[in-house]
């Protein structure tokens, strides 16, 4: 049975928007990249595996994306607006300082924590889209966690204030 | 770095995790303050729903506004084909009438131009 690129992009197209726009830090070009992933995929084949399996395959190719798209413009700082919710964290300020952050991470490492936070990925998919070892994928993870948390102190020190979820949605 | 604290990564992100490992880390104050940090900070990750709401095209609208204009054109040419078929079958022609109503005896032709 052969994988169907057009449902493949529709069912991960919000996973990938989310995981270039963090990337990226601008919503124009996290579009653009997105569709830049389905028109790959449209070109060749999908690997007919597990659905792990193939989302690995196409975060593959969304974050080589990224870098093509990093080395092109040389690295610049990410930049600094990314439409927010108006009235509620985070803001415009809080944005800016989370791009910053994210900039300031080795590549890898922002790569993988992006798959996880962002794309919502596994532990064994990421280590798939990135040659790694589950393990080592967990070690960037936290180790990117902890020099997020040390670089939004204060933002981290306000959202502590309002009620959470597990799983980062607003309650 | 506290490298012990991986632990609390795995748990947060639903990863298969040693629990003896993680009673351990939660044991440590700093493991607790860690382990609250890293929700608020996945909050303050999150994108906010105007920037997601971004990620479907503008040309949407557009094509939305092409896909009824060409069902338009559709309608019109089915309905103007329709219309010749049946009037190339005679179905068009006005059916017979029901029934006939006689004039009265009285009457008359009004003058050209109606009643004055």
């Amino acid at each position: 049975m052969t994988v169907d690129p057009e449902v493949l992009f529709v069912a991960n197209q919000p996973r990938l928007f989310r995981y270039f726009l963090r990337a990226v830090g601008q919503i124009e070009t996290a579009r653009d990249l997105t569709q830049d992933v389905f028109l790959r995929v449209s070109r060749t084949t999908v690997p007919q595996a597990p659905d792990g399996e193939v989302r690995a395959w196409l975060f593959r190719i969304a974050r080589n994306l990224a870098l093509d798209h990093h080395r092109r413009h040389q690295r610049q700082p990410l930049p600094v607006a990314l439409a927010m919710d108006a009235g509620r964290p985070p803001s415009q300020e809080v944005d800016a300082a989370v791009n910053a952050a994210l900039a300031s991470l080795p590549d890898l490492d922002r790569d993988v924590f992006l798959m996880r936070e962002m794309a919502g990925l596994g532990y064994d998919e990421i280590a798939r889209a990135c040659d790694l070892t589950p393990d080592a994928v967990r070690s960037r993870i936290h180790r990117a966690r902890l020099h997020l948390r040390s670089q939004l102190a204060a933002p981290i020190a306000t959202r502590r204030t309002i009620p959470m979820r597990h799983s980062g949605r607003e309650p | 770095m506290n490298d012990t604290h991986e632990v609390i990564s795995a748990f947060l992100d639903d990863e298969p995790f040693d629990a003896n490992a993680l009673a351990a880390a939660l044991s440590d104050p700093e493991g607790r303050a860690q382990l609250i940090d890293l929700l608020a900070l996945r909050h303050v990750m999150q994108p906010g729903r105007d920037a997601m709401a971004a990620m479907q095209p503008k040309k949407s609208s557009g094509l939305r506004a092409v896909l009824a204009a060409a069902a338009m054109v559709v309608a019109l040419v089915g309905g103007y084909a329709l219309g010749q078929r049946q009037s190339e079958s005679g179905q068009a022609e006005a059916p017979p009438a029901t029934r006939v109503v006689d004039a009265p005896a009285a009457w008359q032709q009004s003058p050209p131009g109606g009643l004055r």
